[in-house]
């Protein structure tokens, strides 16, 4: 449950307020991880996920070096590609004695042939080239797609991490709530329980009396409410259904019952429900005079949720002065003074 | 009693932070004692050209002596020691080298200071990182007095300070946050020091309502006064302001005066005025809902005591120690490190009006308490009275330490100074000067 947010004007005291604010911050989003914890946290769970003992030893460095190094310079730079063509073994320098040389191998050529065959060399030569040319560019492909992949997975881990720390703070909610629902069942059967009932009437009795009722006798619903006092019911009643009538919300009010309403056994079955829900209502409300009731005013709705107005705070203002109202955020609204109504502020120099 | 104020520019079109602190610190002292500038004639500090001239002119009743400086700067031989000094492991040559390298070096003065020394009783040395400072203590230890102006940077770290820091006859700090950095990086505990900061000059009235006039603006707004830069954490500012505004549909506007050396967002609640006068900046101030003031690193913001003065509060960036701990001593300013924490305090400060109101007022005595000239002049002459007092009663001073031998000079053993930096202990100061 968040905490009321309350500055004392008149006593100013930053580091509380600080506090308060950061208290509101955690409370409104759980646990308060900042941009760099979550990536923090990512890390750490990257590293579960990449531990050395369970995939390959050398892996989490490798990503580690893969995402820290610019593209390309992981992997030692291969030495320049050649290109084999037909004529390169018999190539020279391209001067007059190159020229000269590449003229008597051609010529020497035949004699070649005779004791081996260059042209399968020629030809395999020319396929390693272009085979390298080829595995070149996929490596660079793929060294870029897996810079890629360890973004990728780096930013699931970010997500899942933000995911996760988002699932816990619902959970802790989810308790809160439960809890709270628990507490306020737990009260309304206490509150149940103490409800004194009149010789004649209560659960016990209209029980007896739905059982066998009497031929023309229906029973108002006002007969069997809950008294806790021991007057006569008829003296305190249009007292009570004023007050009632006041208090509680119309459209959450019980249609009234009517004198001789209801003949026979159904009818009253239900009638009896309905005074039992009226008893539950009014024993929540008539408890609310007690000290451990805990709740509001009489007749008041249980306590707004604070998360709905955890948005905005709310302030004390010193006693007498005004008190501004908060809006349905929580925020109070403040209307800017217009700016010719804005003074002069002379200083203390 | 005679004062030498020893400061790298001075100027009255010299709106640099030490310098103008050095500037107002001089005219107000100078009621009380006989006070001389000594300057460089430069007025650029990235150049350090000599654009005026050398020699004596006096400038609002006080003499000032400018000494020529010897050599531009490199910036390049300058960018490249730094990188050597504060983050790879060097000597203490490459330090000294360091702070060749980024002057001003005016030898001249630091001459005049080493032949005159006699003729001063004291010397007010502003801003110890630079060449002026460090051989100008050296020349004149026993009459030195130093306003360090020292932020959280890798300089604060060189080992060559240290010395410096605890060989003056006393130090003048201007936040509790810096005295407690400068003592952790060199124990000094033993020097006489306080704390004084600076004074600022606040019209007596202003008047929101022809700021407002003059520019348009007629809603709430807030307002930052600066040079608008990455490094004043203004795009964070902007980034931070853009999603309070839309994720609350607030109707406050961020109003920018200064120039700004950082593209600004194309947003209808970000106005950007451009320089602005005096006038128009303290009726602007006044006439602004909260002053805020995003920057990561100040040794002390001149423009939130002058919105405190004008009792405004202030909404500052928790990660400089300084801003947070002003803010948590003065109880008149709210600080945000986060997203969340930016659109708590501005909305805090923007629904409750009278508890703006509250913190404004407490600003305003904060400042009167601390920072009104009367108190800082009295600091001033205090120390400077003690000091005297002192040399009258022949109390042997402890003098600097000598630097290390030509070899010792050149072994290269001193850690990055930023490692250096990264140990000492960070965050604000809260107990010292707090509100009563």
């Amino acid at each position: 449950m968040a905490p009321e947010f309350v500055v004392r004007s008149e006593s100013v005291d930053v580091e509380q307020i600080m506090k308060q604010i950061r208290q509101r911050i955690r409370e409104k989003r759980g646990v308060d991880y900042t941009e760099d914890e979550i990536r923090e946290l990512a890390n750490v769970k990257l590293e579960t996920f990449l531990d050395p003992s369970r995939v390959r030893s050398e892996l989490l460095t490798y990503y580690r070096q893969a995402a820290a190094a610019p593209a390309g310079t992981l992997i030692p730079q291969a030495p320049p590609n050649y290109v084999f063509e037909d004529e390169m073994p018999y190539a020279s320098s391209p001067g007059l004695g190159g020229r000269t040389i590449r003229l008597i191998r051609k010529l020497l050529n035949p004699l070649l042939k005779f004791f081996i065959n260059p042209n399968p060399f020629i030809h395999v030569l020319n396929m390693q080239g272009q085979i390298n040319a080829q595995n070149t560019r996929r490596i660079d492909h793929l060294l870029v797609a897996e810079q890629l992949n360890f973004e990728i997975i780096h930013n699931l881990v970010v997500e899942m991490t933000r995911l996760a720390i988002e699932v816990k703070n619902l959970k802790m909610r989810v308790e809160s709530l439960s809890g709270r629902l628990d507490f306020t069942e737990r009260r309304a059967r206490a509150l149940e329980a103490v409800v004194q009932y009149r010789p004649g009437s209560g659960p016990a009795a209209e029980g007896a009396r739905s059982a066998a009722p009497a031929p023309g006798h229906g029973h108002p619903s006002r007969d069997s409410q809950p008294r806790r006092d021991s007057r006569p019911v008829r003296e305190a009643q249009p007292a009570r259904e004023a007050q009632r009538a006041r208090e509680a919300p119309p459209a959450r009010e019980a249609p009234p019952a009517r004198e001789g309403e209801g003949q026979g056994g159904g009818v009253i079955k239900g009638e009896a429900q309905r005074a039992r829900r009226r008893r539950r209502r009014r024993g929540g409300r008539g408890a609310s005079d007690a000290p451990q009731a805990g709740g509001g005013p009489e007749g008041a709705e249980p306590k707004a949720e604070p998360l709905a107005v955890a948005n905005g705070l709310n302030f004390d203002e010193p006693s007498g002065g005004e008190r501004s109202q908060p809006d349905e955020g929580g925020r109070e609204e403040s209307a800017p003074p217009p700016a010719a109504a804005v003074p002069d502020e002379p200083t203390n120099q | 009693m005679k004062l030498g104020v020893v400061v790298q520019r001075y100027g009255l079109d010299i709106n640099g932070g030490a310098e103008l602190h050095a500037r107002y610190v001089a005219e107000h002292v100078s009621a009380h004692a006989e006070v001389e500038v000594l300057t460089t004639c430069a007025r650029d500090y990235v150049t350090w050209r000599n654009d005026l001239p050398a020699g004596e002119e006096t400038l609002n009743g006080l003499t000032v002596r400018r000494f020529p400086v010897g050599r531009e700067r490199d910036v390049e031989r300058f960018g490249r020691l730094s990188t050597r000094v504060f983050t790879g492991r060097h000597s203490v040559q490459d330090e000294l080298a360091w702070l060749d390298a980024e002057g001003p070096t005016s030898r001249a003065l630091i001459s005049h200071i080493a032949r005159h020394q006699a003729a001063y009783d004291y010397f007010i040395f502003f801003s110890f990182r630079y060449y002026h400072a460090y051989h100008g203590i050296r020349a004149a230890a026993s009459r030195a007095l130093l306003v360090p102006t020292a932020e959280r940077d890798g300089a604060i770290g060189l080992s060559v300070f240290g010395p410096v820091f605890r060989g003056v006859r006393a130090l003048l700090y201007n936040s509790f946050e810096e005295r407690a950095m400068i003592e952790a990086v060199s124990g000094n505990t033993g020097v006489p020091h306080v704390v004084v900061g600076v004074g600022s000059e606040v019209p007596a009235h202003t008047n929101p309502a022809r700021f407002r006039q003059k520019y348009g603006i007629t809603g709430p707004f807030v307002v930052y006064v600066g040079r608008i830069d990455e490094n004043k954490g203004c795009r964070e500012l902007f980034d931070f302001f853009q999603q309070y505004s839309r994720s609350l549909r607030s109707e406050v506007t961020l109003v920018l005066m200064g120039n700004s050396i950082l593209p600004i967002p194309d947003d209808p609640r970000i106005r950007h005025l451009g320089f602005v006068s005096d006038q128009d900046k303290f009726d602007g101030i006044a006439a602004s809902d909260a002053l805020i003031m995003p920057s990561y690193f100040e040794s002390l913001s001149m423009v939130a005591l002058e919105a405190w003065a004008l009792g405004k509060p202030v909404l500052a960036n928790g990660r400089c120690d300084v801003l947070q701990g002003q803010c948590l001593r003065s109880d008149a300013g709210l600080f945000y490190e986060s997203l969340a924490e930016f659109v708590e305090t501005l909305g805090l400060l923007q629904s409750n009006r009278r508890f703006a109101a509250h913190m404004g007022d407490n600003g305003r005595e904060y400042f009167r308490r601390h920072y009104a000239w009367p108190v800082i002049v009295r600091k001033y002459m205090d120390t400077l009275d003690r000091l005297k007092a002192e040399d009258q009663a022949g109390r042997p001073r402890a003098g600097l330490e000598p630097l290390p031998g030509w070899f010792a000079r050149r072994r290269i053993s001193l850690p990055p100074s930023e490692d250096v930096v990264a140990t000492l202990r960070s965050g604000p100061v809260r107990s010292s000067e707090r509100r009563p």
